[in-house]
């Protein structure tokens, strides 16, 4: 590296899964320094999270998402110079001097750093519709399920239903499955059958509908029932376990089980982050499922297309043409599979509860004037002051309400909670260059 | 009552202030529009803690006034306007070194002279109802007659215990007047008319009342914790640092002081603050600022290591130039009465300030004499004829 090189301020790429590894690679491959901020100990994401030490890895994902992260691993390596890698560290958000804030939670200490753009690729947070005791412990989010099982190598003891919609059903089913414990019933509330010309343009999908396929096949072979037009109505706790009433069809029942695992699809993780605004003196770009809900084979294009973006603002070519007509047929594909699996949407019962950080229920939010400001919201409504800041509820109420919910004004920070002592640490001479 | 039947007033500002003046002006029968550039407590209602007290006002008429307004939150609470909203506590006046010692005693001396209980606190005892209190803590004083309130929370009451009108979105740009007197208020190009305007808008009444001169901004940075008791505050009892009273009584006028106070919230959660920074009118908060807050609290209760940070947020208080909050009608602008400038004793004075300023619109006498407070001690309002 040459020694203008070194004394350039970074490009900080925040999140080191598929979106961010491949932005990170591609500006260091540029020539470019880079600082790749990831908060957990390892890269990976949830898409590639590697077993905890010791833990027996009990499924090793599609072979296409393996062959695509060895590739940007090895990429990574050989870019290694220009990349500082910081793990276990948190990106906090941006401070009204400007400063861009991290925590690094090995060391307990908050830093600031310069730097030259920013490529932000925090992933995805998951969309649960609320129903009555989804705040229950034994009730969780099957994608937060599906990461456990990842690092531990163990499925969750006793039995397990699995309700919501989408294809992350369907996977998380299957690996529970192969990995000892299938679920009692998988239950997608969309009905995909009744819309054959949408499924027919599914079809022509590759990747993607082999890997469905393969998990279809687990679940025939494990007899595990898929049912679609199913949905959960409501759980309470009996024994150590749970009830669970659900809707088959036209037909309601009653469901026992020790675990009720729920998704109701995937939207960008966005509490909090600092949104890319026009003529932003340190630009922001986001990335990845992040920017656009389009999975893990297009968040490695829209890695590459961020970085893109941020070459072509510092006057290096970077074609961007083809990477934009890949992104474009994800798109398609995600938009198909929505309408496939679209469903009416139903307004929870008032006692359901919406924030379980601040015990609020539905009613609270209804009891709200129609146009109550986002101030409101939080301090009267007491939506999104948890502890989570907003992660769950956020999205069920921008559901409920039709629009997002107004976001604070001046952006907030930080953007997780941090030590208090840590930052009490923070000193100016903690910003590095 | 036959007048304020027929009267319609435009009250500009949905802070715990306009709020308090609303409610008690619809209750005497009036007709009242609410009006905020945002909605209810989006200024520095919603942006405070909920310090009910007395302890920590400036000697003379503020002091008096602070105890009038905190009777008025009691017997609210009693007769069930406010009931469930307004707490009881102790606020404690702590000093770390022998110079703030004398601070707080000369403080707790002029307490007493204004009738405030005021009771001496040894380490032994004070350890026992705050333990994990700083070694540095060298001299306390308890003012167990203080309270706690939410201001958004009271300005939610008001409004919902009323009839008053309540436009959000609705910034005021002009008030409209004829022949010296006010008949409405300009609102998006629209004209609502009125009989009577009450500004309370805070920082807002600058441009809308030419007070640029009179009032300044003052930006307070702060600090939530996580919870570190469930449902009930985590102390018993406000901490109020030295340095705070120091920046009230104006002995220190510094951009970068820390008035430091530790607010034991009912979630179990702490509000810590904050910052005094002299014309800064935006809500973004910083680290190097915040990180000063959070050093010194610290400092005087260690245990605070322990919690995380969730949320930083700074408000904007407005002060007048002479530390006095104005109240009263304005000299030169018929059917206007002005009711701002109440620094960061809004949520303490709110409510009975509301109440003086609707009595004051009826034509009645506010019941305290708040002459010190009328506008027209300022000689650029005046000049503004």
């Amino acid at each position: 590296m040459s020694e203008l090189a070194m004394t350039e301020l970074p490009i900080l790429v925040v999140g080191g899964g598929p979106a961010g590894v491949a932005a990170a690679v591609t500006l260091a491959e540029a020539g470019l320094r880079v600082l790749l901020i990831e908060q957990r100990d390892r890269l990976g994401g949830a898409i590639h999270r590697q077993p905890a030490p010791g833990a027996p890895q009990v499924w090793r994902g599609p072979a296409r998402h393996r062959r695509n992260w060895t590739e940007l691993t090895s990429r990574l390596e050989r870019a290694a110079a220009r990349i500082e890698l910081r793990t276990s560290s948190v990106f906090l958000g941006i401070d009204g001097a400007g400063r861009f804030l991290f925590e690094d939670r090995r060391a307990g200490r908050v830093f600031a750093r310069r730097v030259r753009a920013a490529i932000v690729a925090v992933g995805a947070v998951e969309r649960i519709r609320p129903f009555e005791g989804w705040e229950l412990p034994g009730v969780t989010s099957a994608g937060g399920a599906q990461v456990l099982l990842k690092e531990t190598g163990r499925p969750p003891e006793g039995p397990i239903v699995v309700a919501g919609t989408g294809p992350l059903l369907l996977a998380v089913a299957a690996q529970l499955a192969r990995a000892g414990n299938p679920p009692l019933a998988v239950l997608e509330r969309g009905n995909p059958w009744r819309r054959p010309k949408t499924l027919a343009g599914l079809a022509t999908a590759g990747p993607q509908l082999t890997e469905a396929a393969a998990y279809a096949t687990t679940l025939a072979w494990k007899r595990v029932p898929y049912r679609t037009a199913s949905e959960v109505l409501g759980v309470s706790e009996v024994g150590q376990g749970l009830a669970i009433r659900v809707r088959l069809g036209k037909i309601e029942r009653l469901l026992q089980a020790r675990h009720l695992l729920v998704h109701d699809g995937l939207e960008p993780n966005r509490a909090g982050i600092p949104l890319p605004a026009p003529g932003a003196e340190i630009p922001v770009l986001l990335a990845g499922d992040g920017r656009e809900i389009l999975g893990a084979d297009a968040a490695i294009l829209d890695g590459r297309r961020a970085a893109a973006a941020v070459l072509a603002s510092l006057g290096q070519a970077a074609p961007v043409a083809p990477l934009e007509a890949a992104l474009g047929k994800a798109r398609a594909f995600q938009r198909d599979l929505a309408e496939a699996l679209r469903s009416p949407s139903t307004l929870p019962t008032p006692e359901t509860m919406i924030c379980r950080c601040e015990g609020r229920r539905y009613a609270d939010f209804t009891a709200l004037p129609a146009d109550a400001s986002a101030r409101e919201i939080r301090l009267m409504g007491r939506f999104g002051l948890g502890a989570c800041q907003g992660r769950f509820c956020g999205p069920m109420l921008a559901e409920l309400r039709g629009e997002a919910l107004p976001s604070a004004s001046p952006p907030r920070w930080p953007l997780r909670p941090v030590s208090l002592a840590a930052l009490a640490n923070f000193s100016m001479d903690q910003t590095e260059t | 009552m036959a007048r304020s039947l027929s009267l319609h007033v435009a009250v500009v500002g949905a802070g715990i202030v306009g709020a308090a003046a609303a409610h008690f002006l619809a209750a005497a029968g009036a007709r009242v529009t609410l009006l905020d550039a945002s909605g209810p407590a989006a200024g520095a209602t919603g942006a405070s803690d909920g310090a009910v007290s007395v302890a920590s006002k400036k000697p003379g008429p503020m002091m008096d006034l602070a105890r009038h307004a905190r009777a008025f939150y009691g017997s609210c609470e009693a007769d069930g306007l406010l009931r469930g909203l307004f707490h009881r506590r102790s606020t404690f006046l702590v000093a770390r070194t022998p110079l703030e010692a004398e601070l707080v005693a000369e403080h707790g001396a002029d307490l007493a002279a204004a009738g405030e209980r005021v009771l001496d606190v040894d380490r032994p005892t004070l350890l026992n109802r705050i333990p994990g209190l700083g070694d540095g803590v060298c001299f306390a004083l308890e003012i167990p007659d203080d309270g706690h309130a939410l201001g958004y929370e009271i300005t939610q009451r008001l409004l919902q215990r009323s009839s008053v009108t309540v436009r959000r979105n609705a910034p005021v740009s002009e008030i409209v007047m004829r022949a010296g007197r006010a008949v409405g208020v300009a609102v998006r190009g629209e004209m609502l008319a009125a009989d009577a305007v009450l500004v309370a808008a805070g920082i807002g009444s600058v441009g809308l009342l030419g007070l640029g001169d009179i009032l300044i901004p003052r930006k307070g940075q702060m600090v939530v914790t996580d919870r570190a008791a469930a449902g009930r505050p985590a102390i018993d009892g406000h901490l109020m640092a030295a340095s705070y009273l120091a920046a009230k009584r104006g002995i220190v006028r510094d951009n970068a002081h820390i008035g430091l106070v530790i607010d034991p919230l009912v979630t179990g959660q702490f509000l810590i603050g904050g910052s005094r920074e002299d014309h800064r009118s935006d809500q973004t908060t910083d680290a190097v600022t915040i990180s000063a807050i959070l050093r010194d609290a610290l400092d005087l209760y260690p245990p605070l290591r322990e919690r995380r940070v969730l949320r930083t947020f700074a408000g904007v208080r407005t002060a007048s130039r002479d530390g006095l909050p104005i109240i009263g009608p304005h000299p030169h602008l018929g059917g206007v009465t002005v009711a701002t400038g109440f620094e960061g004793d809004g949520i303490c004075l709110g409510p009975f300030m509301g109440a003086c300023a609707a009595r004051m619109i009826l034509g009645e006498a506010p019941g305290v004499d708040l002459s010190l407070l009328a506008p027209q001690r300022f000689a650029a309002v005046e000049a503004l004829a």
